[in-house]
């Protein structure tokens, strides 16, 4: 690991410092490579030798087509879903202090889910479905992990607080299958939302999904540095000016519009808040605001290089993608795990 | 220490053990009595002790409802036991086979032969494949630190998830037909137990429940210090050994009989230790707990939506879920471990 | 032994005096039926039957048996729709991956029709409730459906019944074909069954009970060799190979209530808006309970009925 060196974290420091530069760079060509791969890789008869013929303008119509129609929406969607996440996952890290508090993990994208399971259910149909719903469940279970670490000892618990988590999921998701018991025609549909894929979604998605996507970047820029401030202890954070229980309201909503907005594009897709953060700390050191910048190219391209494989696993079928970052995150659970110490932030 | 206070069990964990036989008897005779075909108490009673008239009765209750409830007492007792020892062993009351990801591997084991990926091993046999593997693999990626504290637990969760997604990416490639024919597998149902598994598993109870007593000593040392159990006279490694391989047969041999029902296995040992006397390990009342816990979801069920049947793993996620929650959750300042 | 059929089953009623006339006192000897677990010995005409799968329940309500147990439909909580006034209050016994076989006994039934891949376990246990006939017949083949109906009439001693439906089933094919033949120009028969997933596509194979009722009225069905061997039900599709279902007609089954709805939610995918099929207008919403899982005398009719309907809107 070649995390660069960097002073202790200062609230004051320049966010894009130059240690920032060279890993920032990189990861913006990667991504560009992988938004190159999504476009030209795909389960169908459109090779990526017809593909490329086509973006240089020389390809048949049907090539053109598959690229415009289809795998440009999956790509748009796969980005912010990515971004999201990546984002969502510093976010809930660096205030609960817990390197393994991913969204997926604790609970956040199971409550979403089961939030559109119930509107489907009682008819909504997941075309009709509004980002809205998604994101009253995730403020549901975000406001219960925030809940939940504020129990005096279990903050400072990285383990108890996954497993509670976990266990919420597991909970949510047995009630879910209830539900699906009880109704099976709308199991149909139900079933093959929660697990999670970019496929088949229209740009209308992803534009009901805009607004509150923009308005939780527009907070991440407001809480970063008091976020950062906050990582030198709470009284050092009110002795700089900030109020951290306001701190805290504002991640807990801008978590629950990101992981709302993603899981209304994907449906529910764990460890993606987790390998983001965690690649992106590797570059960045702990210093929160450093993650985040960084988390803006790595997270799409996680969630993008993810989509690829499930396109080209099962062809001329897709493998849910939901399944492919569970094959990726959870390996990088376990390096977490086997790295020498629990990096505290 | 007296030699004797590691052995003989107090009087308050007799009368727990007693009533908690109790509570497996009636759910045993609640869960013979009720169904979608109707039979009085009266004939229940007959039909168990052999004296009925009606054939009708005599098969729902010797052949179906038996034998049914006969997996469900099994399995459930297999788990407990099987999370009381790994409880012991890690000295950490969440290191239970569910939650480290041993449930999960051993179906994706299981499921594989089912689906049949060419791998023709029966499907008692690939589970426990499976819950060594898993049970393997944790341990090695929580390195040097060995059972205690976090990382083995997460490195669990993380060989969980990997196997849940494997099962997953089986499924989604095999003919519609196969897929059902593995769906028990994958939700905890002992609705599609088969008879062979079913023995396999007495026997491997048994068997079990026999090396259990005889380390039983050695175990209750374990809640000391290593230096402690050593100076009382415990072999540490032998009884590691052999404690969690008990373990993870008792969880491979109940995965293939009702599938990865997990929370059986965490819950069923916090109920034993909240009534018998602390400071023991309380295998036997686990035990019991387990198969009384097991059978009642089981009848839960089987008619709640009659007809049509809940899998009972659903029914412990419901029941288990919030108990764990809260165990998770509370403000205490005692350890977990 | 009654040579009466219940007369409420009115629709049925007809077809079935025939056969209980045709068969006569003969009925009452015992007879051995072919099944997949070897020869099975049944006594008369049975009255109760219990159907564990839809290919069962709908040959038997057919022959004019009186069925008292069914499973749930995939996607259902009940009986398909289609058959449901035949059925009437027909008691559950389970789904179709778990069959509640104390519910099967609480039916009080005097045969049991069961799929053919019924398992041992399975069999034996049902075995001592009642003579149990598991079909023997090789699924997705174009007659499958005829040799079940017989093997089906047979058990239930209504032979003659079974040769009537299916002789009425015939019948209809050929009208059904003839309006197709009159329709239809030869070179834009090709059709493509497909079932509307909210991610997108899943292609049925051309074995299936309803792929070869279009074949038998004239239409070329292709699954475009998108459903491998192994897999004879249907595969999920990439929306990026839907290019390759470019039939002129595309039957797209769906399960939700509003078979309209899932139409218009394809149509918005603009891979399918191009396909030559939609520009045509021959995409034909039809029922997924009936189209995808049925199979029987009575689905075929409601089928054939879907069909003649479709065709309907061509009429010059």
């Amino acid at each position: 690991m070649n995390a660069p060196l960097t002073a202790p974290a200062n609230p004051r420091n320049v966010v894009a410092s130059r240690s920032l530069f060279l890993p920032l760079v990189a990861a913006g060509l990667f991504l560009l490579l992988v938004i190159i791969g999504s476009l030209i890789y795909g389960a169908g008869p459109v090779t990526p030798r017809k593909a490329l013929a086509a973006l240089a303008g020389t390809g048949s119509d049907e090539a053109w087509f598959v690229i415009r129609e289809l795998r440009l929406p999956r790509t748009l969607i796969g980005l912010a879903t990515g971004l999201a996440l990546g984002i969502a996952g510093a976010l809930l890290q660096a205030m609960t202090r817990n390197p393994l508090a991913e969204p997926g993990l604790l609970g956040v994208s199971a409550g979403a889910g089961f939030a559109v399971a119930v509107a489907i259910l009682f008819g909504a149909s997941t075309a009709t479905l509004t980002t809205l719903i998604a994101q009253v469940g995730a403020l549901a279970g975000c406001s219960l992990v925030i809940a939940a670490t504020r129990v005096q000892g279990l903050g400072n618990d990285p383990v108890r607080l996954v497993l509670a988590g976990a266990t919420l999921s597991g909970l949510l998701l047995a009630l879910t299958s209830m539900l699906m018991l009880m109704d099976q025609r709308a199991a149909d549909e139900i079933r093959f939302w929660i697990t999670g894929s970019v496929a088949g979604k229209s740009l209308a998605t992803f534009q009901a999904t805009l607004p509150s996507l923009i308005i939780a970047l527009t907070l991440v820029v407001v809480v970063a540095r008091p976020l950062a401030a906050m990582a030198l202890g709470e009284r050092a954070a009110v002795g700089l000016g900030h109020h951290p229980g306001r701190i805290r309201f504002l991640i807990t909503v801008t978590v629950a519009l990101l992981v709302g907005a993603a899981t209304a594009l994907a449906g529910p897709l764990i460890f993606v808040g987790l390998v983001v953060p965690f690649i992106a700390r590797a570059f960045s050191g702990p210093d929160i605001r450093k993650t985040l910048w960084l988390c803006l190219p790595i997270g799409p391209a996680v969630v993008l290089a993810a989509d690829v494989a499930s396109r080209l696993m099962a062809a001329p079928a897709e493998m849910p993608l939901g399944v492919v970052t569970a094959l990726i995150g959870a390996p990088v659970l376990l390096a977490i795990v086997r790295a020498g110490r629990m990096p505290s932030l | 220490m007296h030699r004797h206070a590691l052995t003989m069990p107090d009087s308050r964990t007799l009368v727990a053990n007693a009533v908690l036989l109790l509570l497996v008897a009636a759910a045993v005779i609640i869960s013979l009595s009720m169904g979608t075909v109707q039979i009085a108490p009266a004939e229940v009673i007959r039909a168990l002790i052999g004296t009925t008239e009606d054939p009708t009765a005599a098969f729902v209750i010797n052949e179906l409802r038996l034998s049914r409830v006969v997996a469900g007492m099994l399995s459930g007792a297999a788990l407990a036991l099987a999370g009381c020892l790994m409880q012991t062993l890690a000295r950490n009351r969440l290191a239970t086979p569910g939650i480290i990801g041993i449930d999960n591997a051993a179906t994706a084991f299981a499921v594989a032969s089912v689906v049949g990926t060419g791998i023709a091993i029966a499907p008692s046999a690939m589970a426990l494949v499976g819950a060594a593997t898993a049970t393997a693999l944790a341990f090695g990626l929580a390195g040097a630190n060995g059972t205690r504290g976090y990382r083995f637990i997460v490195a669990g969760l993380g060989i969980g998830a990997i196997a849940g997604a494997v099962t997953q990416v089986m499924l989604s490639q095999v003919a519609i037909d196969d897929a059902n024919a593995a769906y028990p597998w994958t939700v905890g149902s002992l609705n599609a137990r088969s008879g062979a598994s079913v023995q396999v598993l007495a026997l491997g109870l048994a068997a079990s429940c026999l090396v259990t007593v005889a380390i039983v000593r050695a175990l209750n040392t374990l809640q000391f210090s290593d230096p402690v159990a050593i100076a009382l006279g415990t072999r540490l490694r032998r009884t590691r050994v052999v404690g969690l391989g008990l373990s993870v047969l008792l969880t491979g041999l109940a995965v293939s009989v009702c599938g990865p029902v997990g929370l059986v296995a965490l819950l069923a040992p916090e109920l034993a230790r909240t009534v018998c006397r602390p400071g023991r390990i309380p295998l036997t009342a686990a035990a019991l707990a387990g198969a009384a816990f097991m059978v009642i979801a089981d009848l839960l069920g089987r008619t709640l939506f009659s007809p049509l049947e809940i899998p009972v793993g659903i029914i412990t996620a419901i029941v288990g879920s919030p108990y764990l929650l809260w165990i998770l959750l509370r403000p205490s300042t005692r350890s977990l471990t | 032994m009654s040579q009466h059929p219940p007369m409420k089953r009115r629709l049925t009623a007809a077809i079935a005096i025939l056969g209980a006339l045709a068969l006569g006192p003969a009925n009452a000897e015992s007879r051995s039926v072919d099944t997949a677990y070897g020869a099975v010995t049944i006594d008369g005409q049975p009255q109760r039957a219990v159907t564990l799968y839809e290919g069962a329940l709908d040959p038997a309500l057919a022959v004019g048996a009186n069925a008292v147990g069914a499973v749930i439909t995939r996607g259902g909580n009940d009986v398909a729709e289609y058959i449901k006034p035949r059925a009437g209050d027909i008691a559950i016994v389970g789904a179709p991956a778990e069959t509640n076989i104390e519910a099967v006994i609480a039916a009080r039934p005097d045969i049991i029709l069961a799929p053919a891949q019924t398992n041992q376990q399975q069999y034996q246990l049902l075995s001592r409730i009642a003579p149990v006939v598991v079909s023997n017949v090789p699924m997705f083949q174009a007659d499958s459906w005829e040799q079940e109906t017989r093997l089906f009439g047979r058990a239930l001693g209504r032979e003659e019944a079974a040769e009537n439906a299916i002789e009425d089933v015939k019948a209809r094919i050929a009208e059904v074909a003839a309006l197709v033949e009159r329709t239809v120009p030869e070179d834009q028969r090709d059709a493509t069954l497909v079932r509307w997933m909210p991610q997108g596509p899943l292609v049925m194979a051309e074995g299936l009970f309803s792929a070869t009722l279009l074949q038998a009225v004239g239409f070329e069905v292709t699954d475009n060799g998108l459903v491998s061997d192994g897999r004879p039900h249907s595969q999920p599709l990439s929306l990026e190979n839907l290019a390759r279902m470019d039939q002129n007609w595309v039957f797209l089954a769906t399960l939700n209530a509003d078979g309209q709805q899932a139409l218009e939610a394809a149509r918005q995918t603009p891979a399918f808006s191009r396909l030559k099929a939609s520009g045509q207008n021959q995409v034909v919403a039809v029922n997924g309970q009936l189209w995808s899982s049925a199979s029987g005398p009575l689905a075929a009719k409601a089928i054939l009925d879907d069909i003649e309907a479709a065709l309907a809107t061509l009429a010059p």
